[in-house]
């Protein structure tokens, strides 16, 4: 396969010096919470990393899906807020799907993307982060995503432009643009819903809560 | 036959030859898609991303219409019929209050399985003018059409068929390979580009590799995903139809090339060579 | 015969013909019973025929089964049905009558001579089931070679006659006029006093799971399937080929825990043999394609059995098969050459890894066999929510139904051994409840009179393929023609499998045919296979004594398999040095002596007092000889099992049992000092304090428990926070305030237990922490329970339980042993650091409490017994059994058996159920008159003997005695017929019969007349 050895850091393997991990008592608060919010049956998990093995991202990620369901056992909610795992997951559901015990990986991995959206937590991989909250922007102003707009907007987001640059990016995804307008891929123009108030009414009042 | 349509957002832009296919078909079989009243977008990953409890409002405001009209809903779009499907369940469960009037008891079907019924395969047996003989293609569901099975209820979630049996019904030859639900990792598409075209990528390594000269889809963002990583034109380059492209094709009497020229990897030479078209 | 309707029926019914039912069926009829034998499909053998080999000695399973059926197939107290099944069942526990209905076989089995020209000229081919639909059989078949009955059958679903009306070519060849189309199911009434259901297990995956691709590629079999693909007698003749295209696969992977240990498919328990199952095919792959890459792909290794870690070893440091930890999703295919791809992640060079195999192998679970559900229904049986008969922990072999009994794969997944010694106990549960009615059904083989011999020696030889396991290397036409050229040789031929029930009546046929008064075998080994031929003999009216076997398996095609030509060479020397013994070799007469009908059981625990109440329950009087000044051995420590019961309530209601029955006299703070005799006629002494009795026994159950390792590791003894789990449970139910106030422990566990110095996992450990985990945490929520472990072994339905603690909030961390966990005192705080494999980290934890899982040690008493005994022991004091798949509850020494924590570390309901078939093989002997002794055996010429003692003191039986002659005698009773004395005797006064010196002379000589 071509995969690419990425950031060795990433490696989930123990790396030198690394400060012992403590297992103290927060841990079931926790648990508990995200047990009751996602039914995930969190505690099922026999860690056998069907689901890391499953997971057509797992390199990417810092904590590996079934590290995920580790974490949340132990209660380590910081790591698992700051982590890119969050944000790189695909919401494939390969992991849920073939977990022997019915762990709902993938809707666990949501729902703490959903809690680092909510918290202070500045979220690792920013610009997905930010293409998300772009996305509902835009829906909520027209009630429907025109993929001009969308992109119009997440551009004109602060540090987009600018990671893209330092990414080495932005001329790729330019030349992108250009060859979906060129195509007729991309239309400037749309039409929009007319409940548009009502999406955000309930758009304002489900923010920050959580399901 | 009388079905309310939610077409979504894409097929009013990036999708939009998928769209125009979608309207001959039903026309051919004579099924009348009646667009639901000002639907709305379905919140896609984002919603679901951020906002779990948007993820089931957005949908269940289309719901909410369809019920009104009274008509089972048939969705294009994977994502689309996924997250309507979500909410239709979280809406069954009662978990959060809606603000529209919603029961969640429409069926929901995805287009592909709605067109792969026995009933379905013999109308479009019956209409097929020439079949598409020689095109050697591999069926892509993605992920969303099939997983989670307990929202999608596709129980062969490894191995689909309903792509399968309608490309087989135009006469196409289908080669059965392993990455039929393999994601291909559109939604990550925009923030890391790099990890999404590591997955498409290899998606189009492997179909090439089971012997496929195209790839047939019926979700947008795969469709446009696999596509567009082939907008610098590939040595071998792999069309991407939609599978309702390839039913319009064998329906008709006169076949113009310009219903494909949204796509980057143009499908014509492969068409002319099977004459096709 | 006047019936009186209360007392029982001396006969049995066995439903289900593997080798739980045939165990069943024998240790049964054996001692006195009339058995019912009724299998579904058309010959006995169930998943045993189907294997290859076997873990953890790789011996062919064919090899050892086949005695088996033979034994089956010719006793006189067994009837087999076959294609048979339950259809209703009446009456009460001792008198059930019961409705059977017998398929057709459309072939005649009386008349059948299982020619196979029906199946060779049948036009119709069947994809076949036996072979896992690898190969192809007829409408017309015969399921395996060795079928038992050897009769062919008709597949009614595919036979053109049978379902179009066409065809009928096999009545027209049919030689014997057997085909029948017409025959209609028969239904029978039988009488019986108790019922054991036997019908085993079969694979769980189906094409329709879809699961790893397997119905989708050619290239993914199930397990089962590639024992076919191993086996002989298999598709592929045992070459290792992969169905795809029929190459030697250069890679083979294993995928473990398929429909098993997965919730998600309603399958959440182990199925407790496939990790051994894997290790073994792996095993055998690296054998037959040495360049073959073997990998399995696992999450817990459970080798729970006895020596099955340190098979597992052999497995991945002699064999070179690989073990990763890791379980997948799918099973991708390469369709440019049908490889298989596993896509696993690397941790260590964090990326995904596809890894190409040419095959993958499923492990699949199993689940009951096909037809079981109605069947439970017909006869009113519960079975668990897998459709199993699960039994309780002191009631091993019963089910919800009185009066009938269960064993095998039916009661949960488990391997031979322990299903040959559940059937032990249910046949001694059936004995037991129709004991009054013993030998009142049975009958006694007529014998065939001996005709007497000609004065010329008319030797015939019959040289075995063994299927391909000899004739795949020796060329046996060619050894078939030099045979026939030897002095004395009137006839030669050569069988497949010469020791199949078949063949038996054909060698009979050919002796009288021949008037052959000589027969040579030519085969596997005589250790195995030298019985059933001299019964084949008896059969044929001739003395068992002239008979001789070339053991060319053993020492030809096996130890020379790379040298097909030299090997056939050997071969023809063995059999000409054997045709040459032969020719010396006269009729010999066996002798019989009275048996003493009384037991000796050793150890007064669980194990003992059951076998001790297995003999008594039948009418038998046992002695029951204990150590310590109490009965009820190490259970009595346990106050409840993982599934809840206990113990010491089982242990109390067996010493009040024991201590008041008739049958049985305990003496406590006693030992066996003295002990002699051979089977049938033992005699020892108890020693008590300075008391001495002598007592007289024909059998003795060997059952000298197991004690607590003491942990020397993890500050055992030194900080009173660290305690045993045996400990630990004792506090939780002693002390349940002090429970509810520990906030979080740590479990660590394999101490003592799988180390360099005690290779043994204890089996049971695991269990212990989960049991104790979950009381802990039913008694105290809140407290946090880390568990240390290697691999966690909660095989069979135990897993549920693993599940249930998982859920309770238990965690469950992988270390390894080079990384064993440092427990400390840090500042008057307990300290626990360690590195869990699946995360990657380092933890450190402070509990109020260290756990550890310490492992079994062989009792105390164990060591004396055996050297008083001559009994042999393992390095880990464990004794040795005779043979560890099918004689697990024997000693090789005939007449001593064993059972309980003596044999291996087991649970409570293993060491009961162990006990029972001990008790009940025991009973085999006592209930005996007398018992018959080879005539094979060593006699002194006392005009020679000078009384120099050598025989005395070499004799390893104590047979020679100096008698009042003065001269050495031998007891031809306690003459095992090693022939030691023989070869000692400086005088050369000793012959061993059938061994004597011309005949030994005879058999060098020819052996050298080639290398001259
Ligand atoms: S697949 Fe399920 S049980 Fe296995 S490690 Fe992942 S979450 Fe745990
Ligand atoms: S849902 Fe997320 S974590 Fe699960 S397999 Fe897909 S990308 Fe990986």
């Amino acid at each position: 396969m071509n995969t690419t050895v990425m950031d060795h850091n990433m490696s989930s393997e123990r790396r030198p010096g690394e400060e012992r991990k403590f297992i103290g008592d927060r841990g079931d608060y926790f648990l508990n919470r995200i047990q009751g919010e996602t039914n995930g049956n969190v505690s099922a998990c026999y860690q056998c990393e069907r689901c890391t093995n499953a997971c057509p991202v797992s390199h990417f990620m810092d904590i590996k899906p079934h590290q995920v369901i580790r974490y949340v056992q132990l209660g380590w909610r910081e790591d698992l807020l700051r982590s890119s795992t969050i944000w790189v997951c695909l919401s494939c559901e390969m992991c849920t799907t073939y977990c022997p015990n019915e762990v709902r990986v993938a809707e666990i991995i949501n729902h703490l993307r959903n809690i680092a959206a909510h918290s202070s937590i500045a979220p690792k991989e920013k610009q997905l982060a930010v293409f998300h909250r772009t996305f509902l922007e835009v829906l909520s102003k027209s009630g429907r995503v025109n993929e001009f707009r969308l992109m119009k907007a997440f551009y004109s987001k602060p540090h987009i432009l600018s990671e893209k640059i330092k990414s080495g990016n932005l001329k790729e995804e330019l030349l992108l643009g250009l060859a979906l307008l060129k195509k007729g891929r991309l239309k400037p123009f749309s039409t929009r819903s007319k409940l548009t108030k009502d999406i955000r009414k309930a758009y304002i009042q489900s923010r920050g809560e959580i399901v | 036959m009388k079905l309310s349509f939610y077409p979504g957002c894409s097929l009013e832009g990036m999708a939009a030859d998928y769209a125009r296919s979608i309207d001959a078909v039903f026309k051919a079989l004579d099924i009348d898609l009646v667009e639901i009243d000002d639907w709305s977008c379905c919140g896609a990953t984002a919603a679901h991303s951020l906002s779990e409890a948007m993820s089931v409002i957005l949908p269940a405001r289309n719901l909410s219409a369809a019920e009104q009209m009274g008509l089972d809903i048939v969705a294009p779009c994977a994502n689309c019929f996924n997250r309507l499907r979500f909410s239709q369940q979280m809406i069954q469960k009662k978990v959060l209050d809606i603000p529209w009037p919603v029961t969640g008891d429409l069926k929901i079907h995805d287009m592909t399985r709605f067109l792969a019924q026995p009933a379905m395969i013999k109308q479009i047996k019956k209409r097929v003018l020439k079949p598409l003989n020689g095109l050697k293609l591999v069926c892509y569901y993605g992920c969303q059409m099939v997983r989670p099975p307990r929202i999608t209820g596709y129980t062969d979630y490894e191995n689909p068929q309903t792509l399968d049996r309608i490309a087989d019904a135009v006469g196409a030859r289908v080669i059965d390979w392993s990455y039929k639900a393999t994601c291909c990792g559109a939604s990550i598409g925009i923030g890391r580009r790099e990890i999404g075209n590591s997955l498409t990528k290899r998606l189009l390594d492997k179909a090439r590799q089971a012997g496929a000269e195209a790839v047939v889809v019926s979700c947008p963002l795969c469709q446009s995903n696999l596509d567009m990583i082939q907008k610098d034109g590939l040595e071998q380059p792999v069309p991407v139809f939609y599978f309702t492209e390839l039913i319009r094709l064998c329906f008709s009497e006169r076949r113009d090339p310009k219903w494909f020229k949204m796509h980057f990897a143009d499908p014509v030479p492969l068409l002319s060579k099977i004459n096709a078209i | 015969m006047a019936v009186d309707l209360k007392s029982p029926v001396g006969k049995v019914i066995v439903v289900g013909g593997g080798i739980g039912g045939i165990q069943c069926a024998l240790d049964l009829a054996d001692t006195g019973f009339y058995v019912y034998l009724v299998e579904k499909s058309s010959t006995l053998g169930g998943t045993m025929a189907r294997l290859d080999k076997t873990f953890p000695t790789n011996d062919c399973s064919t090899c050892m089964f086949s005695p088996k059926l033979v034994q089956v197939a010719g006793h006189e107290n067994i009837e087999i049905m076959t294609r048979s099944r339950i259809l209703g069942l009446k009456g009460n526990p001792g008198r059930f009558t019961a409705t059977v209905q017998k398929r057709p076989r459309y072939i005649n089995e009386e008349k059948c001579i299982a020619c196979g020209q029906c199946a060779e000229k049948c036009p119709k081919k069947v994809p076949d089931p036996f072979n896992g639909s690898l190969g192809m059989r007829k409408a017309a078949f015969l399921t395996f070679p060795q079928a038992v009955p050897l009769k062919y059958a008709i597949d009614a679903e595919h036979c053109l006659y049978l379902t179009k009306g066409k065809c009928g070519i096999c009545r027209k060849i049919c030689p014997a006029g057997a085909v029948d189309y017409d025959q209609k199911p028969e239904t029978l009434q039988i009488d019986a006093g108790a019922l054991v259901i036997s019908t085993g297990f079969e694979p769980a995956l189906t094409a329709s799971e879809g699961e790893f691709g397997y119905g989708r590629y050619q290239n993914v079999v199930t397990s089962l399937q590639y024992e076919r693909m191993l086996s002989a007698t298999g598709p592929y003749e045992g070459h290792i080929r992969r169905p795809s295209d029929g190459k030697v696969p250069h890679s083979v992977a294993w995928i473990q825990c398929v429909m098993s240990r997965d919730p998600s498919r309603n399958r959440p328990f182990c199925s407790s043999v496939c990790c051994m199952h894997a290790a073994k095919q792996a095993i055998l792959t690296r054998t037959h394609e040495p360049d073959t890459r073997a990998a399995i792909y696992f999450m817990d290794v459970r080798a729970q059995g006895k020596g099955f870690d340190d098979y597992v070893d052999r497995a991945r440091f002699n064999y070179g098969v690989q073990y990763l930890r890791s379980m997948i999703s799918q099973v991708y295919l390469n369709p440019e050459n049908e490889n298989l791809i596993i896509e696993t992640f690397d941790h260590h060079l964090n990326r995904k890894k596809e890894e190409e195999y040419d095959l993958v192998v499923l492990s699949t679970g199993f689940k009951p066999s096909q037809g079981f559900s109605d069947l439970a229904a017909t006869l009113g049986l519960a079975a668990n929510p897998y459709g199993f008969l699960t039994t309780e922990f002191d009631e091993p072999v019963s089910t919800s139904r009185p009066g009938i009994f269960v064993c095998g794969g039916i009661e949960a997944p488990k391997d031979i051994p322990e299903t040959v010694i559940q059937a032990g106990a249910a046949a001694a549960e059936a004995a037991i409840l129709v004991s009054e009615a013993r030998y009142t059904e049975t009958a006694t083989r007529e014998t065939v009179p001996e005709k007497p011999i000609e004065a010329d020696p008319r030797v015939g030889v019959f040289v075995c393929h063994c299927g391909t396991n000899i004739a795949g290397v020796v060329d046996i036409e060619n050894v078939v023609a030099a045979v026939k050229k030897l002095p004395h040789v009137v006839f030669a031929t050569d069988f497949m499998f010469t020791c199949s029930t078949e063949t038996q009546q054909n060698i009979v046929d050919l002796i009288k045919e021949h008037r052959l008064n000589r027969v040579v075998v030519a085969a596997c080994s005589p250790k195995t296979h030298e019985p059933l031929f001299q019964e084949t003999l008896k059969e044929a009216g001739l003395n068992p004594y002239l008979f001789e076997l070339a053991s060319i398996r053993d020492q030809c095609s096996w130890v020379h398999g790379n040298n097909p030509a030299k090997a056939t060479q050997k071969s023809k020397e063995l059999i000409r040095s054997s045709v040459s013994r032969a020719v010396q070799l006269e009729p010999l007469y066996d002798n019989s002596y009275a048996v003493v009908n009384k037991g000796l059981v050793i150890g007064g625990g669980l194990a003992g007092m059951t076998a001790a109440l297995t003999i008594a329950d039948q009418g038998f009087h046992v002695y029951l000889v204990e150590r310590s000044d109490r009965l009820g051995g190490f259970a009595q420590n346990l106050p409840f099992t993982l599934e809840g019961h206990s113990p010491a309530r089982l242990i109390r209601y067996l010493i009040e049992r024991v201590n008041h029955h008739p049958n049985i006299s305990v003496y406590l703070e006693s030992k066996l000092d003295s002990h002699r005799g051979h089977l049938g006629a033992f005699n020892g002494s108890v020693q008590k304090n300075d008391e001495r009795v002598d007592i007289q026994y024909g059998a003795l159950v060997v059952a000298t428990g197991g004690r607590p390792y003491e942990p020397k590791e993890y500050l055992y003894g030194q900080d009173d926070r660290i305690v045993t789990q045996v400990q630990f449970s004792k506090r939780l139910v002693d002390d349940p305030s002090w429970a509810r106030r520990l906030k979080r422990i740590v479990m660590i566990q394999c101490v003592g237990s799988r180390e360099p110095d005690f290779p043994f996992c204890s089996r049971v450990c695991c269990s212990a922490a989960v049991k104790n985990s979950i009381a802990l945490k039913e008694m105290n929520p809140g407290a946090q329970v880390v568990v240390l472990y290697r691999d966690v072994r909660t095989f069979g339905f135990k897993e549920l339980y693993y599940q249930k603690a998982r859920e309770k909030g238990v965690l469950f961390f992988r270390y390894i042993p080079e990384e064993k966990p440092a427990v400390y005192d840090d500042a008057g705080q307990l300290m626990v650091d360690f590195t869990d494999r699946s995360s990657h980290r380092d933890f450190r934890v402070s509990p109020d409490l260290v756990v550890l899982s310490a492992g079994i040690r062989p009792g105390e008493g164990a060591m004396q017994i055996a050297r008083l005994l001559k009994l042999p022991v393992a390095e880990t004091g464990f004794f040795l059994e005779a043979h560890v798949k099918l004689r697990p509850v024997e000693f090789a020494a005939s007449g001593i058996f064993l059972a309980g924590l003596a044999h291996s570390p087991r649970f409570m309901e293993e060491s009961v159920t162990m006990a029972k078939s001990a008790g009940q093989q025991a009973m085999k002997i006592l209930c005996k008159e007398r018992m018959k002794t080879s005539a094979a055996v060593a006699e002194v010429d006392p005009e020679k003997c000078a009384a120099c003692l050598a025989c005395v003191r070499v004799c390893p039986f104590n047979a020679p005695f100096i008698n009042g002659d003065g001269v050495s005698e031998i007891l031809p009773s306690a003459c095992m017929g090693c022939g030691i004395c023989a070869s000692e005797c400086p005088a050369k006064a000793i012959q061993l019969k059938h061994s004597t010196d011309d005949q030994v002379l005879a058999k060098i000589d020819a052996l050298l007349a080639s290398a001259l």
